[in-house]
């Protein structure tokens, strides 16, 4: 199932390395599991047709990323939604895997609370916030590669960052004060 | 940078992000090194990045999504130029139903042979208002054939009688077809044979997927309603009422075509060109004459 691409750099790259990175793009764009499935399967769709189009030593992983938002927006256009309009879902299956967790895996289980309350933060953010806080934090692009894939300079990709990181930083703080452990339910 | 009265914030997600480097580098380590305020909150940053990244990925795809994923890249190998959008939903639907108007009387199997001799000259007209459309039949083809051979689309029914595949079919699909019982043999000799067939999804109804072998290799014949399905642009070729098309997609012959309601999408790895595919079948029919009498 290779998924060659002459020139690009990166031979023998296949691209689905980023899939779980592309689909929490999506969801974080989104927030709907449906409409996440969707988006990364159309991305994939797209670029094994534009493969032949990718430069040589092109950065094939924020090219995907860039397929993919705009597939979204142009998405969001045709639709004339806005995103808040989008149902959400987030969190739903964490909230199922932690309604009895097991004696001997509470570790597991804290780890899962952790990262629930850290995605719900995440998505009560501004979409321009909580994809920058994806790129950088979890897709670890830097900030040329973001500014490629957000289409703007690098200057707004750092002042952006740095507002999405204090505000998420001020929401996490509160939903963990008061509580020693992690299990306390997120803000959503 | 001296001391922190001045605002080292930037600086300091600068250095976070690992975008500071060279001299602008070496004169904040030196900085940090006496500066209280910027340490605790280039730890505060690095605390939150730490939260964060303990919870990478974000979001895990479902198994099911790479599946998906990997199938459509089977399907669209390397540089293929044709891959369409929506692939996968498309290729999941493809896969469904027969051949039709055994009520009306009408041969159909002619039609099937004229398409694979196509010899005559062909006439290069570019397809327009249809060629989307067409496309996207001509893509489900491809994909329920390559489908076939990866054995992903098994036969559900086995038989190399066009009778006992017609009878299957009937009933199955919204369409009435039927597969001449001298399908198979062309002149003298039977250059392939009838394998079986399948149904498959195609634009939310059944389309049917018949196969054959020649010379160890599988032939696809997918057959739609006229109404889901069209037949335009490649290299066409006229023959009284019917336009054959022949085309090449991911690597694959293809030659579509519709007649009475129905659009057939002839698929197989015949190398060459679209007459060079149907000289290999027909080789003891490569005349004009034949083809025309089966109109």
């Amino acid at each position: 199932m290779s998924w060659n691409h002459a020139g690009s750099g990166q031979a023998d790259a296949t691209g689905i390395e980023h899939l779980d990175g592309l689909y929490s793009y999506a969801m974080v764009l989104s927030r709907n599991h449906a409409e996440a499935e969707d988006l990364v399967q159309e991305t994939y769709v797209r670029a094994i047709q534009a493969m032949g189009r990718l430069r040589a030593g092109s950065n094939m992983k924020s090219w995907l990323f860039t397929i993919l938002r705009n597939i979204w927006f142009n998405q969001l256009r045709k639709r004339r939604i806005a995103p808040q309009m989008v149902e959400i879902e987030v969190g739903d299956d964490v909230a199922n895997n932690i309604v009895e967790p097991s004696k001997n895996s509470h570790d597991l289980y804290v780890s899962k609370m952790e990262t629930e309350q850290v995605r719900a933060a995440i998505q009560e953010l501004p979409v321009e916030f909580r994809e920058i806080i994806l790129l950088r934090e979890y897709e670890e692009l830097s900030y040329l590669e973001i500014a490629s894939v957000l289409d703007c300079p690098v200057g707004t990709v750092m002042s952006r960052l740095g507002r999405a990181r204090a505000k998420l930083r001020a929401m996490l703080s509160e939903t963990f004060k008061g509580s020693d452990s992690p299990s306390v339910r997120g803000t959503k | 940078m001296k001391d922190c009265g001045g605002d080292y914030g930037s600086i300091i997600q600068l250095y976070l992000d690992k975008e500071l480097s060279g001299r602008d580098l070496e004169e904040f380590q030196a900085h940090l090194e006496g500066c209280e305020t910027c340490r605790a909150e280039l730890e505060a940053g690095e605390e939150l990045s730490r939260l964060l990244r303990r919870s990478r990925p974000l979001y895990s795809a479902p198994d099911a999504l790479r599946q998906r994923v990997m199938q459509t890249m089977e399907l669209f190998p390397s540089s293929a130029p044709h891959a369409p959008p929506r692939l996968r939903k498309r290729i999941s639907k493809i896969l469904a139903r027969p051949w039709q108007s055994a009520d009306r009387g009408v041969p159909r199997w002619p039609v099937l042979v004229a398409a694979i001799l196509l010899v005559a000259a062909l006439l290069p007209v570019p397809g327009i208002l249809r060629q989307a459309s067409a496309n996207s039949y001509i893509e489900a083809a491809v994909a329920a054939h390559r489908s076939s051979l990866n054995g992903g689309l098994p036969l559900e029914i086995k038989s190399e009688s066009p009778s006992v595949v017609t009878t299957w079919f009937a009933g199955k699909v919204p369409f009435h077809f039927r597969l001449p019982d001298a399908a198979e043999q062309v002149g003298r000799q039977q250059v392939y044979r009838l394998t079986g067939g399948r149904l498959v999804n195609y634009k939310g109804g059944y389309a049917a997927l018949v196969s054959y072998q020649m010379q160890q290799q599988t032939i696809s014949l997918l057959v739609a309603s006229s109404k889901s399905a069209v037949a335009a642009g490649g290299e066409q070729v006229p023959s009284g009422r019917i336009v054959f098309h022949y085309s090449k997609h991911a690597g694959f012959a293809v030659i579509t075509w519709s007649t009475h309601e129905l659009t057939y999408a002839l698929v197989s790895s015949l190398p060459g060109s679209g007459r060079q595919s149907c000289l290999v079948c027909h080789q003891n029919m490569a005349d004009g004459n034949h083809f025309s009498a089966h109109r």
